[in-house]
């Protein structure tokens, strides 16, 4: 439904700027899909008056035009067209306006100078009509700017009215429901004209020969009316609903459909044989011409209006050729009915007839506004083209549709809604919305429910209306989930535990006591943080005496007592609190990570040597749980000092340049201490520092890279003191943007290479977000690669 | 005689081929073709027949032995190729595939994810609080005045310094209350110490978790309903509970909860030492002057707190007798609960 702003506000006046009431409105339950104002582009287009045509000195198919746009110089204008002709009142677009994109200048044509354009109406998104220039009917003065001529200085909202509202599809309805909005009042047309002394009835009569398919139908006449062009004002408000004007009889029952929402048909009563009309079921394969030219057959499903001897039109759909308004009309009878929106629905469908009719027919009408409606009617076309309007209605309404009466409760409303309307705020809002309300007792309601809305019919329908009244944002929430969740932790450990397993590693679970002796037995120093221990007052043994400062002691003797089981490969980990003294009296429980793999990481294969476990085993492993917690950035390993790895044979792990664990292999005479005898690898992790970081919402959809990676490898001579780490970062910061991936996949020392370096082979994928990488291109970064790595670190490219 | 043939040959013909190796083939052979077969019996036999018909059996057993014969040569061809054919891919399917890894969580963290799992479907957040606290979430806030007997050190872990090692999950309640106003609808869990000797069913360090929900209008209906929906999930649907009056100092009216043995279904066994009930843990309304210490006001607010041990629960739900075996992290037991 498209809603013209300056209508509106002349119904109700909102004294609201445009976004303020959209808003608003939206949040009414009237969605607001767009809003568009057709005046804003058309800046330097006015009306002018052709006031002569010639023939172009030098083309046959255009003409010079002196065009007076209300300066005292007209201009000068070359146009194409073939129905420009003297004397006719024309949009032109002086130099300066825009079309779309295309501005216009000032321009020679075939040696002849053209200062503007006459437009058409697609030019000027009046209509898609472009077969000639536009020509304006109304009476404007040159000059006038064109936007305001044809009302399009106006802000067109379109809103989504949903099926259950019929009555949202005109303007006094909009009007009405903008009121309780606003809780303002709106205004009805003044509807008031004189009758003449022919009365109606005695010039046409109605019989409803199917009152279920049309429980009511209208009709009144105006006799010797003109046809012809409606006034301005009604011209720019069917141009601002998307409707183009006609004729002052279709006008104005286009204008009245948009007024009411109900639909109008407008017949030529010569044409009406014997003055009849009768509603009836169609005869079988009955043929019928309508309005647009098509032909139909018709069954006994479809409800047509006829005369005494045949259709006249598809009832509510479209009206038919024979009966319609001509140039030549001067009596008009017009229809205004209730039609069953059931039957409405099955015939458009039927046919494919989907009209702006149907359209409201479908929805379901007012059957009791009818006789206001026509007498609207009645006297628009009076006041657009003269005539007689005769006296009364003819009305066939055999059996009147009452208005629901349903309950209303205040405390029901308010127990729904947990909000505090006063039995008296509820009545105002229903009597705003046109429902009567009777006090049934202090906390209820009887609802008259106007037969406009057929939505309503329930209490809770009333109670959702009323909800809209009080404001849904106005009712208070009652939110609590996710204060105190701890969700971010949960989810790491579930991962960073998940992931293990399915690494091999089981989960073992140790009590929170301990003793020095453990600490000892790690050679861990005086000043280490984990000497910082809690002690128990009352500790149940000597073993128990103080609280875990690390998981590992735990560890190593959950491996030494599986060994003694006669496992020899296996994993576990523990993720547990330790527990620190931070001062006297305040207390910390960081939470470790912290893991076991003895004996060898693969487990025995019958078909593949034995791989022999190594440092990078561990790494691996460290690395995979991290990057499953997201905590990839900034991460660094550096040689560990740790006093119970073997030397060599550890890292240090750090987070932004802080250390928050370690991996390695647990030496010897740590491993003797704790009665093991098999090779130990460690890897212990402060979870507490990575959990606050961990946010599953950073993962975001990154649009495939459409253009292809190129592989290169390069192998290179290093001396043996480089660590890979730092050439492959190296080789990347050549092109970081380009160069995606830095892969180390050969390390080589051997007889060929000479003392003191290794072979290194990497390979790297280069990449571009915006064009296909050239092999020339790639050769170049190639080139630069070897050159820094030359410079920076010595390395030397591999001679094959 | 003619009969006795046809019924070899019939027998024969059914199970040479399905019989499935060398060896089966073997015997088949010896069965029917050897000199102790049936067949070489019957032609030793065969001066007993007539001389009219002594031609004829002659002819017959040739046959069917030529037969015979020919159906094992087949299958011995048919044995071969199928094996010839896998063996010379290399592939034995009964061999083992590459060992990948399996791990397993701990039983008792499975439980407790499981715990959480479903009081977060209920709708329940999730606390974890300091295990190291003052006296005042332990015992005071909670209602326990000092010189009660929970506070003594016989019971009570305590640091060296004054602090001690909370002995349930209830002071995380009171933090969050401090904290934060009703609607509160909480599950606090984790580690809590009490001083108690190992045996089959005390540990001093065990993990619990405690419901809490505070709001208008909260019933002891509400208390009852969150513990059955709780117990019917984490156990079986038709798992019943009952609440026996008891005493805890921080609920009013308090209650024993007891869940009908989950091994007896209530008939009185072994587990739940004949009784048919199984002690699962403590409920309770909160009691006023609890909320009241948190700054709510009783009359406005009411709520219920239940705890449970997750221990215990584990030990039901797999069958362990002896709570030690949560704590020996020994892998023989570890393995079972891939
Ligand atoms: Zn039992």
């Amino acid at each position: 439904m498209k809603i013209s702003y300056n209508w509106l506000n002349e119904l109700v006046p909102t004294h609201l700027d445009i976004d303020e009431f959209c808003e608003k409105l939206t949040m009414f339950g009237l969605e607001v899909e767009e809003v568009v104002q057709p005046g804003k582009e058309l800046d330097n287009i006015v009306v002018g008056k052709v006031i002569s045509v010639e023939k172009h000195p030098n083309a046959d198919k255009l003409t010079l035009c002196q065009v007076d746009v209300g300066k005292s110089e007209p201009l000068s204008i070359i146009c194409g067209a073939s129905n420009v002709v003297k004397d006719i009142l024309v949009p032109v677009a002086k130099i300066g306006a825009k079309l779309g994109d295309f501005e216009i200048k000032k321009a020679k044509l075939r040696g002849v100078e053209s200062f503007g354009m006459i437009c058409s109406e697609k030019e000027l998104g009046v209509s898609d009509e472009h077969s000639g220039i536009m020509i304006i009917k109304q009476d404007i003065e040159p000059g006038t700017p064109f936007a305001d001529a044809m009302g399009m200085n106006d802000s067109i909202i379109e809103v989504e009215v949903t099926p259950n509202r019929p009555d949202l599809l005109g303007m006094i309805g909009v009007a009405r429901e903008v009121a309780v909005m606003l809780n303002a009042e709106y205004e009805h047309p003044e509807i008031a004209f004189e009758e003449s002394e022919v009365k109606t009835e005695d010039e046409i009569s109605v019989i409803i020969e199917d009152s279920e398919k049309c429980p009511r139908y209208c009709a009144r006449m105006v006799k010797g009316i003109t046809v012809q062009p409606s006034p301005a004002w009604m011209q720019k408000k069917l141009i601002a609903s998307g409707l183009r004007p006609i004729n002052n009889i279709v006008d104005v029952t286009n204008y009245v459909l948009l007024e009411y929402g109900q639909p109008l048909h407008a017949f030529d009563y010569t044409k009406i044989k014997d003055k009849t009309i009768v509603v009836r079921i169609a005869k079988d394969k009955e043929k019928m011409m309508l309005l647009d030219d098509t032909e139909l057959k018709l069954h006994s499903e479809n409800l047509l209006i006829a005369d005494a001897e045949h259709p006249l039109a598809l009832a509510g759909i479209m009206g038919g050729l024979d009966s319609s308004i001509s140039d030549n009309t001067r009596d008009v009878v017009i229809e205004c009915a209730y039609f069953d929106p059931k039957n409405i629905r099955a015939s458009a469908l039927e046919y494919g007839l989907q009209t702006d009719s149907s359209y409201r027919f479908e929805r379901g009408m007012d059957p009791n506004s009818l006789t206001e409606v026509i007498d609207r009617a009645a006297q628009l076309m009076q006041l657009t083209g003269g005539g007689e309007i005769s006296s009364g209605v003819v009305d066939c309404y055999p059996h009147k549709i009452e208005p629901k009466i349903l309950p209303l409760r205040v405390s029901r409303t308010n127990g729904i809604l947990n909000v505090k309307m006063t039995a008296d705020e509820v009545e105002n809002y229903l009597n705003k919305f046109e429902f009567g309300t009777k006090k049934a007792s202090d906390d209820s309601f009887e609802v008259t429910i106007p037969t406009f809305r057929p939505d309503i019919e329930r209490e809770i329908d009333i109670i959702e209306e009323l909800a809209r009244c009080y404001g849904y944002n106005n009712v208070e929430s009652h939110f609590w989930i996710n204060r105190i969740d701890n969700k971010q932790k949960r989810t790491v450990v579930r991962l960073a535990k998940n992931h293990l397993i399915s690494l091999g590693f089981y989960e073992v679970n140790n009590m929170s006591f301990a003793s020095t002796e453990d600490l000892n037995a790690l050679k861990i120093p005086e000043n280490d943080f984990r000497r910082n221990i809690v002690e128990l007052a009352n500790p149940i043994g000597e073993q128990f005496s103080i609280m875990r400062s690390t998981l590992i002691p735990d560890l190593l003797k959950n491996a030494a007592l599986n060994l003694s089981y006669k496992f020899e490969n296996f994993k576990l980990f523990e993720l547990n609190r330790i527990y620190l003294k931070e001062r006297e009296d305040t207390y910390t429980e960081p939470t470790y990570l912290t893991g076991v793999i003895v004996g060898e990481f693969d487990p025995f294969y019958w078909k593949e040597k034995q791989r022999v476990t190594s440092f990078y085993d561990v790494k691996g492993v460290v690395e995979s749980v991290l990057s499953k917690i997201h905590c990839t950035k900034n991460v660094t390993y550096k040689v560990s000092n740790q006093p119970y790895y073997t030397n060599d044979s550890a890292a240090d792990i750090f987070l932004d340049g802080k250390t928050i664990g370690s991996c390695g292999i647990i030496k010897d005479d740590v491993l003797q201490s704790f009665e093991i005898e098999a090779s130990v690898m460690l890897f212990d992790i402060d979870l507490s520092r990575i959990i606050p970081l961990y946010n599953e919402k950073a993962i975001r959809f990154k649009e495939i890279v459409k253009y292809p990676p190129v592989l290169r490898d390069i192998a290179v001579i290093a001396p043996s003191d480089i660590v890979i780490g730092t050439s492959a970062q190296t080789i990347k910061s050549v092109a970081p943007n380009i160069i995606k991936d830095v892969r180390l996949f050969d390390v080589y020392t051997g007889k060929q290479i000479k003392q003191g370096c290794r072979s290194l082979a990497f390979n790297i994928t280069f990449q571009s977000e915006t064009l296909t990488l050239t092999d020339k291109y790639v050769d170049k970064l190639f080139d630069k690669i070897v050159k820094k790595l030359s410079l920076v670190h010595q390395i030397e490219l591999r001679q094959e | 005689m003619k009969e006795q043939i046809q019924e070899i040959l019939e027998e024969a013909r059914r199970s040479i081929p399905s019989c499935v190796s060398d060896k089966d083939l073997e015997e088949l052979r010896i069965k029917y073709l050897g000199k102790k077969s049936s067949l070489s019996d019957l032609l030793s036999k065969i001066g007993t027949v007539s001389k009219e018909e002594r031609p004829q059996m002659g002819a017959l057993l040739n046959k069917t032995k030529k037969e015979i014969a020919q159906l094992i040569e087949q299958k011995k061809l048919d044995l071969h190729e199928k094996t010839d054919t896998s063996r010379a891919r290399g592939l034995d399917v009964t061999m083992p595939g590459r060992p990948l890894p399996i791990g397993a969580k701990h039983p008792l963290c499975q439980i407790w994810e499981e715990i959480e799992d479903i009081f977060i479907n209920l709708g329940f957040e999730v606390a974890e609080g300091p295990e190291i606290e003052s006296e005042y979430y332990n015992f005071d806030a909670l209602n326990t005045p000092s010189g009660h007997p929970a506070r003594n050190p016989q019971d009570t872990f305590y640091l060296k310094g004054g602090k001690l090692l909370r002995t349930q999950t209830s002071p995380m309640q009171i933090r969050v209350m401090e904290k934060f106003k009703p609607p509160i609808k909480i599950i606090s869990t984790g580690r809590c110490y009490r001083v108690d000797k190992m045996d089959p069913s005390h540990l001093p360090v065990f993990h619990q978790v405690e419901a809490l929900m505070v709001d208008e209008g909260i019933t002891m209906s509400d208390l009852k309903g969150a513990l059955d929906s709780f117990v019917k999930r984490i156990f079986t649907s038709d798992t019943r509970s009952r609440f026996r009056p008891h005493f805890f100092p921080f609920t009013e009216p308090s209650a024993e909860i007891d869940i009908l043995c989950i091994n007896c279904k209530g008939a009185g066994c072994k587990l739940c030492k004949k009784s048919g009930w199984l002690e699962m843990g403590g409920a309770g309304m909160v009691d006023p002057a609890v909320l009241e210490e948190v700054g709510y006001d009783p009359e406005k607010y009411t709520g219920y707190a239940f705890g449970l041990g997750i221990e215990r629960i584990a030990m039901l739900r797999y069958g362990i007798s002896d709570i030690r075996k949560l704590v020996t992290n020994d892998l023989r037991i570890l393995k079972q609960f891939q």
